[in-house]
């Protein structure tokens, strides 16, 4: 026997508890400092900044609401909000439709492996790794009036009269850019509900297909309901993205959202406020910071309730 | 019955074919018509604008190289990119190792600490950001870069390394406990190896988006010296605004380090940008 | 080489206790079994003693040295884990040299240990190989050399034959038997298998819930078992059980009546451990029975089930009282399905338990 006591034993398991903890500090504090100093620290002075008077980057005084007032009620401000958040949800509407729809047609059909399918996994996901700059400025160049890929294919198949602007006019600008954002995303959606389709254990398809069902009746009864998870995520997504939406009109049609503000952001609209315009104001922190809080809320409320509702869905139909 | 069943199958898979390469078609031929559009002239462009270049001379291509900044920025992109998913990658690590391997009181604070940084977008803190990074003299600075791209990038490493850490036996990190390995050792040589594959698949769902951002470097970054590929290219889009065998040359160069590697590891490219939409 | 002493061992989870109490001591060179159902703790002891889990309270000891603020690595001993846990980065040389190589043991000295165990192993041919590319034997001998490099005082051994297929288990427990003969090592060996447990150990200790049931040699374990636990969990088929009452008590003896009236004489020493009155329970071990008939008691029933293994053969009866009973023949016996038997027993060969499951001894 040794002379050491039982307190001693106990303190040497103690020591070894104490050296498990600050390994663990080690591993966990550089990371949460990170976090802390570049998300968490500006996430809420955004909400500080945005109940006080700002003067270029001098904060000013306390003023409550007042910066929400104007923005949300002043005319001359809140039109510019309205008419932005009008574009973002059609901008929302349209790619559920357009983009996530041709998704789950693509993918349905992808899920039969039909021969080389593969190479269109590949191929519809290649626009998808692209920066949206080169994405945005290329189709700037294809569209163009002039010479633009897209007209001059209109030409030649002798559609003259349908080879418009299409940037340039307030009814067209706003659609293109949702087609090109289609035609840069339309991979992702495909792929994710892919995945999807391919998780769903191949007894239920081939247990329809002995009891006769179609092609069709397999895809509405079967597969849709059991990719459900897949379709929530796919909507928040694309409902976070469209209303975060900045990089293609601003590369497309620039920070003012031409022609005439039809294809104008909440993201420009936040820029614009935030860091001001060559055409428009100053640089206003106060009201860029209550834009943004507004922002924030709108996205996670409706992000919540989509979930919730969705999340419902699935539980219905699992 | 059963013959008119399969000719309807048959039917049905000319019908999908169709649709699928025409889809193909559309999503290839527009990016084909930028790399071709690279290597005509500007009369080309106009007078034959389907047509295959007269010839496949570099001409555009060496005015990017030598006049401009395109060079510079793809370094500078490179830069910004490895550094931001080195550091996240080894503190995403850190983080979901200690998350998934020990069992602590709080471990379930710490986690939901990471995860609800998913939930905030970063974008509409930028104001706030912005002051920050001026007073730290990180604007202007591919730092401040890295360090924003590191932050927004850990909470969803975190959530994708741990689960595959979770998934580890825990005997293994017994078995190198009794043959004496400190806890740094087991992270080190037992247990991040055998996660390696998600690593790959953390560090793309992450570089991809970083190597083609645009917001804050556009904020954050004035000086030339230090701008980004997708950034500048707006500012190569103003000088050259109507050369436009350079700019689809421009574009065409932007675009191919990333498209060379996804042709060649298309695979993980989609399992590893899709990883945040799977569970 | 390595004489074990664990003094009132406890270990709590949170609210959960896991180990209420154990105190056992297991000498030098044995072969000893911790077997008992899952979840009665036999794991949990044996990482108490690795050091992979640390003790709620009481004490663990070494050939005298007190190891329980120790870490793993330094109380000298080897594990062998049900899931092997071979690194499946590294290959086979890398696997069994990893422990040598952390603790900086010079490069020539780790591949003569290597080497040498590789050797005993039959693994010379497969030193390049990853885990990967072995067969489920292969793996295990691995983990077994990966523990015999490091020359450990302790061997442990946490269920390691659950993951092969019967044969090889066979195989692998003859071959871990003739090793324990050729190192003299101190063997730990946990399995919920109590036919490895009678076919390997020197000592058995059966766990339930926690505590320790019973230790000892495989056929006392066997022959006297301390109570009803130890009688149903040793022994397979397992030991049959008939529920009766004490009718009479004498100086040598209970007479017990089993439900279906049969009265049942059972001498033993102390017989002041059970009143009349009491539920008390007969334990008879399939082989026991016999068809000679004569005076002896007899369970009575139809026969549901007839297993013939040539050599022996296995009845399945429902007795009158209900009881499902095995009964082990030798030889081919001549009986059908629906037949009706009676068989009959030895009392002083069997077991009789009180209503606590102790045995009345």
């Amino acid at each position: 026997m040794t002379a050491m006591t039982d307190a001693d034993f106990r303190r040497a398991i103690r020591a070894r508890t104490l050296r498990r903890n600050l390994w663990l500090a080690f591993l966990l504090l550089p990371p949460m400092a990170v976090m802390f100093i570049f998300i968490f620290l500006p996430m809420g002075s955004a909400v500080l900044y945005s109940v006080y008077e700002w003067d270029g980057l001098v904060r000013g005084d306390f003023v409550g609401l007042e910066n929400f007032r104007e923005v949300l009620f002043e005319p001359q401000k809140s039109k510019f909000l309205f008419n932005a958040f009008k574009n973002n949800v059609i901008v929302f509407v349209s790619v559920m439709v357009v983009q996530n729809g041709l998704a789950l047609v693509l993918a349905m059909l992808l899920a039969r492996e039909p021969k080389g399918y593969r190479f269109y996994q590949v191929v519809f996901f290649l626009p998808v790794i692209l920066s949206t700059v080169i994405i945005g400025f290329q189709w700037k160049l294809f569209l163009n009036p002039v010479f633009g890929l897209v007209n001059n294919l209109l030409r030649a198949a002798g559609l003259d009269s349908w080879a418009l602007p299409w940037l340039g006019l307030p009814e067209t600008a706003l659609p293109s850019m949702i087609l090109v954002n289609a035609w840069h995303w339309v991979g992702f959606p495909t792929l994710v509900f892919l995945a999807a389709i391919h998780r769903i254990p191949k007894d239920y398809i081939e247990a329809a297909r002995l009891d006769g069902a179609s092609e069709w009746r397999i895809a509405r009864d079967i597969i849709w309901p059991l990719m459900a998870p897949a379709v929530t995520i796919i909507v928040v997504l694309t409902f976070i993205g469209a209303f975060n939406w900045f990089e293609i009109p601003y590369v497309m049609n620039g920070l003012e959202g031409a022609p005439g503000y039809s294809t104008d952001m909440l993201g420009l609209l936040f820029y614009r406020t935030a860091f001001g315009s060559i055409s428009a104001t100053d640089s206003d922190f106060g009201a860029g910071s209550a834009l943004a809080v507004l922002i924030f809320l709108f996205i996670f409320t409706v992000s919540l309730i989509f979930t919730r509702l969705l999340t419902a869905r699935e539980i219905e139909l699992a | 019955m059963q013959t008119a069943k399969q000719k309807n199958s048959s039917l049905d898979r000319v019908l999908i074919q169709i649709f699928l390469i025409g889809n193909a078609i559309i999503m290839l031929y527009p990016i084909l018509m930028m790399a071709l559009s690279g290597f005509k002239t500007n009369a080309e462009i106009f007078t034959r604008p389907f047509g295959m270049p007269s010839s496949f001379n570099l001409d555009n291509f060496k005015v990017i190289w030598t006049q401009t900044d395109v060079p510079r920025y793809l370094i500078n992109s490179a830069i910004v990119t490895g550094f931001s998913v080195l550091f996240l990658l080894v503190m995403g690590t850190m983080a979901a190792y200690a998350l998934s391997r020990y069992r602590w009181r709080g471990s379930i604070m710490v986690s939901l600490f990471f995860l609800s940084g998913l939930m905030l977008p970063l974008r509409l803190a930028i104001i706030p950001l912005f002051i920050q990074l001026k007073a730290m003299g990180l604007t202007d600075n591919p730092l401040g870069l890295i360090a924003i791209y590191t932050a927004m990038s850990l909470p969803a490493t975190v959530f994708i390394l741990t689960g595959f850490l979770r998934s580890l036996p825990a005997e293994l990190e017994d078995s190198a406990r009794i043959d004496g390995a400190s806890e740094l050792r087991i992270m080190v040589q037992i247990m991040t190896p055998l996660i390696s594959p998600a690593l790959v698949i953390a560090g793309i769902y992450n570089a991809v988006p970083i190597w083609n951002d645009f917001f804050f470097p556009l904020i954050f970054i004035q000086s030339p010296e230090w701008k980004t590929l997708a950034q500048g290219l707006t500012q190569f889009f103003g000088e050259y605004s109507i050369n436009y065998g350079v700019l689809y040359a421009g574009l065409t160069l932007a675009a191919l380090p990333i498209v060379v590697i996804f042709i060649a590891q298309s695979r993980r490219f989609i399992a590893g940008m899709t990883a945040g939409a799977i569970k | 080489m390595a004489h074990i002493v664990m003094r009132d061992v406890q270990k709590r989870f949170g609210n959960v206790e896991v180990i209420p109490g154990a105190s056992l001591e297991i000498k030098d060179n044995e072969f000893v079994v911790f077997v008992g159902p899952s979840g009665c703790g036999k794991s949990t002891l044996l990482r108490l003693l690795a050091g992979l889990e640390d003790l709620t309270a009481g004490a663990i000891e070494i050939d005298g040295e007190r190891v329980d603020h120790l870490s793993p690595s330094r109380r000298g001993l080897a594990m062998v884990f049900q899931s092997y846990a071979l690194y499946p980065h590294m290959t086979v040389r890398e696997n069994m040299s990893y422990a040598l190589r952390v603790a900086r043991t010079p490069k020539a000295e780790v591949e003569a240990k290597v080497r040498e165990a590789a050797e005993i192993l039959q693994l010379t041919e497969y030193l390049d190989r990853k885990p990967k590319a072995l067969s489920g034997g292969q793996r295990q001998r691995v983990a077994i050399g990966r523990a015999i490099v490091r020359d450990p005082k302790v061997f442990l051994f946490d269920e390691p034959l659950s993951n092969l297929d019967a044969k090889l288990r066979v195989q692998m427990r003859i071959e871990i038997t003739k090793l324990h003969r050729r190192l003299k090592a101190t063997m730990i060996y946990v399995t919920h298998d109590q036919i490895e447990a009678m076919t390997m150990a020197d000592k058995i200790v059966v766990l339930n819930e926690g505590r320790i049931e019973q230790m000892g040699a495989p056929l006392d374990l066997y022959n006297d078992p301390d109570n009803k636990f130890v009688a149903g969990f040793i022994g397979s088929p397992a030991m049959n059980f008939f529920d009766g009452t004490v009718t009479a008590r004498d100086d040598a003896a209970l007479t017990v009546e089993l439900s279906d009236k049969t009265k049942v004489v059972y001498p033993c020493a102390n017989p002041g451990q059970a009143g009349v009155g009491d539920a008390v329970t007969l334990g008879v071990r399939p082989e026991n029975f016999h068809f000679d008939g004569g005076d002896e008691p007899a369970i009575k029933g139809e026969v549901y089930a007839v297993e013939r293994l040539g050599g022996e053969t296995y009845l399945y009866l429902q007795s009158t009282a209900g009881h499902e009973t095995v009964v082990h023949a030798v030889g081919d016996h001549e009986v059908a399905v629906g037949d009706q038997v009676a068989v009959n027993f030895n009392p002083a060969r069997n077991h009789l338990f009180d209503p606590q499951g102790r045995t009345i001894r």
